[in-house]
């Protein structure tokens, strides 16, 4: 029996790594509104004859870009690639892009991405890359990309242990950064930021103060869920109920559901991801209790509607990354990229927030040449440029980074289901500090 | 004579320390229900009505698994681990099937659905019987004569290849399972309180098979075979008993009930996953364990004991300690009844 469970849970442990770890699922955002006004020309000089010995500089990227993650994955790397296309050449030094796949089997993998990282250093040209997506993946890359202080750019990474430390942090933000220095940034809003401003949304937009909590006790889940019911208790709202499940051995929530409905519950918060039964809970709430269901990015995909079935209307769910269709200065490079990318899937809710993290990248290496007198700088000379990155603007937010490497600034954005078929469909998006 | 008055002795103080257990287990209980019964009548007598409709319904359905690890362990001896897995298999079958009949998620229970799921639901209830005597054919009979412990090993085998087979065909995620049962609810008095449709189609589809289940085993040629091989094998088939026939049939019959359960569950609860029947198979293998393992009456009413301690548990305390205080009651109900609370039913010896 002992062995049974045993193999069973390495099973388990198994299957959780397939199912993915950071909950930055794949969103769908709503299509742009095209307004098609010619973006300025990017390129510098009009250097025709390239110095002889061909200096470049590659801005590599890592992403999942093989088997079902490239549903999500494909859509980043295409606006990564875009925005390093956009400057060719600085000062006659060559700007190209190379990009790498951490997907092993169709699934994302930390190991791969250690590989990648290993690989990129070994290019003496790679001076930054943009990525990953995942952020077990980061776990694993920023080691191996520290020691050889390649600085890295992340679109999609929520885990507020990359940057930040807590007790629970296992490893801690140091551990990860063998030499000391930082070299790991990111744009999007750390997953502290998603419980509190959801809580903030049912309280001022929804309206609603009574609000039922449960988490799959695991370090995302519970840790959103506390945070949204600190955030709820501090503005005067009122937890009616609580439950953190063991959802390995739980798939009926019908007696929390009752106590929430008993106890007047007006919305329910899932501090889980559609990976442990979020919105399993939603579709036993029909017939029960009918009010909004809300939850953190990890509720965020198609998985979630499929599972919540008849009752997948009236979900909310936040990003950890803006929506660029809603920036008007946008519009033009939105409209340039779906020139040159034509297909639908080519485009996903984390392709320009990926073009941003290239786009202050390409910023911080023509800084980092104009420091180095127009020669090709090294690596610590771009990881140094990239922290003094002040008041970029980019398509979905405009950028500084503290000390740990979050943005100073990130912007979070709701979604909710809605049209037939049901859909994630944007709401509004606000910036958080 | 000495040796007479010490057994004597012998019998009087394990007599009198049986007595001391029952009065302990007793109080405990006592203990434990006032505890639940304050926090009941904090919490109204329509939410009480609810958790306990609740606990009927999860019981009915662990009832079903329990009732063929029972019958199975009452004539073979022997714990079929796989046996939780052909409840979740009576779940995909179901679910693969929904759509060939044309029934899809939303659409209203009216008489045009009823006939088509009964079809479903025969079909993946011979579906999972006949999968279950092809196993006991394949896995277990060569092992008859074994030592315990090779057929057992050969079943958690069992469990593990039904389960990988699920994992390949369906893959590792939940599978939303349509909700085609109408969400109408019945007042019940005036408490407030209600019964869902779908909560009493559970507990009565359950309360059906079940009493069918008790009335051939009671009533039937094949059900007296089954009782006498499950009382001594070698004697039963000297007197003519097919001991292969019955043993398989009784696979069948096991297989058939968790079948029904996991469509059902399906259909209750809206999900399934391919390592379902590893919790809910260990839940009901307690539960027949409970009942007094080997009695068929003791599995239904240990299924039905369990969900309502799950149900009283998830509503009243916290779900995080339901399978603790279901285990902790198990291990209460051994130390003092070892046989279980209906007591044993297993071959002699």
């Amino acid at each position: 029996m002992q062995r049974r469970v045993l193999s069973f849970s390495a099973l388990s442990i198994g299957l959780a790594l397939i199912v993915g770890a950071c909950g930055g699922g794949a969103t769908t955002t709503p299509a742009a509104t095209a307004a098609a006004t010619a973006r300025p020309a990017a390129t510098a000089a009009a250097a025709t004859a390239a110095p002889a010995p061909a200096q470049e500089i590659i801005i590599a990227s890592d992403f999942p870009t093989s088997g079902a993650d490239a549903s999500s994955g494909l859509p980043a790397q295409n606006g990564a690639a875009f925005a390093v296309s956009q400057t060719p050449e600085y000062k006659g030094i060559k700007i190209s892009f190379l990009p790498f796949d951490d997907a092993v089997n169709g699934v994302h993998d930390p190991q791969k991405g250690a590989q990648n990282a290993q690989q990129m250093l070994s290019n003496a040209k790679v001076l930054a890359m943009v990525g990953p997506f995942n952020s077990n993946v980061a776990r694993a890359m920023i080691p191996v990309a520290n020691q050889g202080a390649l600085a890295m750019m992340s679109p999609a990474n929520t885990n507020e242990c990359l940057t930040q430390t807590f007790p629970y942090c296992d490893p801690q933000p140091k551990a990860l950064r063998p030499t000391g220095k930082n070299n790991y940034f990111r744009i999007a809003a750390p997953d502290t930021v998603q419980g509190p401003a959801m809580a903030d949304f049912v309280l001022d937009t929804l309206k609603l103060t009574k609000v039922a909590v449960f988490s799959d006790n695991e370090t995302f889940g519970k840790g959103v869920a506390d945070n949204f019911a600190k955030r709820l208790v501090a503005k005067k709202g009122t937890v009616t109920n609580r439950q953190d499940f063991d959802m390995k051995s739980t798939s009926d929530f019908k007696a929390f559901i009752n106590a929430a409905k008993a106890a007047g519950a007006q919305a329910v918060y899932a501090g889980a991801t559609s990976a442990t039964k979020a919105c399993i809970v939603r579709s036993q709430m029909a017939g029960i209790l009918d009010v909004p269901f809300t939850g953190p990015d990890g509720i965020g995909d198609s998985q979630c509607i499929k599972d919540a079935g008849a009752n997948a209307a009236n979900m909310y769910f936040t990003n950890a990354a803006g929506d660029a269709a809603q920036n008007p200065e946008a519009a033009a490079t939105i409209a340039a990229f779906k020139a040159k990318y034509t297909k639908k899937e080519d485009l996903g809710a984390y392709t320009f927030p990926a073009y941003d993290c290239a786009l202050i990248l390409v910023d911080a290496v023509k800084r980092a040449i104009d420091a180095n007198a127009g020669k090709v700088p090294t690596r610590q000379q771009v990881v140094d440029a990239v922290q003094a990155t002040k008041g970029l603007k980019g398509t979905v937010g405009t950028y500084a980074f503290d000390a740990n490497g979050d943005p100073t600034s990130a912007t979070m954005a709701f979604f909710q289901t809605k049209g037939t078929p049901l859909d994630w469909v944007f709401v509004k998006q606000f910036s958080v500090q | 004579m000495l040796h007479a008055m010490k057994n004597a002795r012998a019998g009087l103080l394990a007599g009198r320390r049986g007595r001391l257990m029952n009065a302990g287990l007793a109080l405990l209980i006592g203990f434990s229900l006032i505890v639940l019964a304050t926090k009941a009548v904090a919490l109204g007598p329509a939410y009480f009505i609810q958790i306990v409709v609740y606990g009927f319904a999860d019981g009915s359905i662990y009832a079903l698994i329990a009732l063929g690890y029972t019958m199975v362990y009452g004539i073979v001896e022997l714990i079929n681990f796989a046996h939780g897995d052909v409840f979740t298999l009576g779940g995909f079958i179901s679910l693969s099937l929904l759509p060939v009949f044309g029934l899809i998620e939303g659409q209203s229970a009216g008489p045009e659905v009823i006939l088509p799921l009964l079809a479903i639901f025969v079909i993946s209830m011979l579906a999972c019987g006949v999968v279950n005597v092809t196993i006991e054919r394949v896995a277990y009979r060569p092992l008859r004569h074994a030592p315990r412990l090779a057929p057992l090993i050969t079943a958690v085998g069992m469990s593990f290849v039904l389960e990988g087979i699920m994992f390949l065909w369906r893959g590792p995620f939940n599978l939303h399972y349509p909700s085609l049962l109408p969400a109408d609810t019945i007042a019940l008095g005036p408490t407030g309180a209600t019964i869902a449709f779908k909560d009493l189609a559970v507990i009565v589809i359950a309360l059906v098979l079940m009493v069918s289940l008790s009335l051939f085993v009671e009533r039937t040629k094949l059900g007296k075979a089954m009782r006498a091989t499950a009382q001594d094998r070698d004697a039963a088939g000297l007197m003519g008993i097919d001991i292969n026939r019955t043993i398989a049939a009784t696979f069948f019959i096991g297989a058939v009930l968790a079948g029904a359960g996991g469509m059902i569950y399906g259909l209750y609860f809206n999900n399934v996953v391919f390592d379902l029947g590893f919790n809910a198979g260990l839940v009901a293998f307690t539960a027949a364990v409970f009942g007094g393992i080997g009695n068929i009456q003791g599995a239904a009413i240990g299924g039905l004991v369990i969900g309502m301690i799950q149900s009283l548990s998830d509503g009243y305390f916290d779900s995080s300690w339901t399978q603790v205080i279901i285990f902790a009651i198990l291990i209460l109900v051994l130390v003092f009844r070892p046989t279980g609370i209906m007591g044993m039913r297993v071959p002699e010896k």
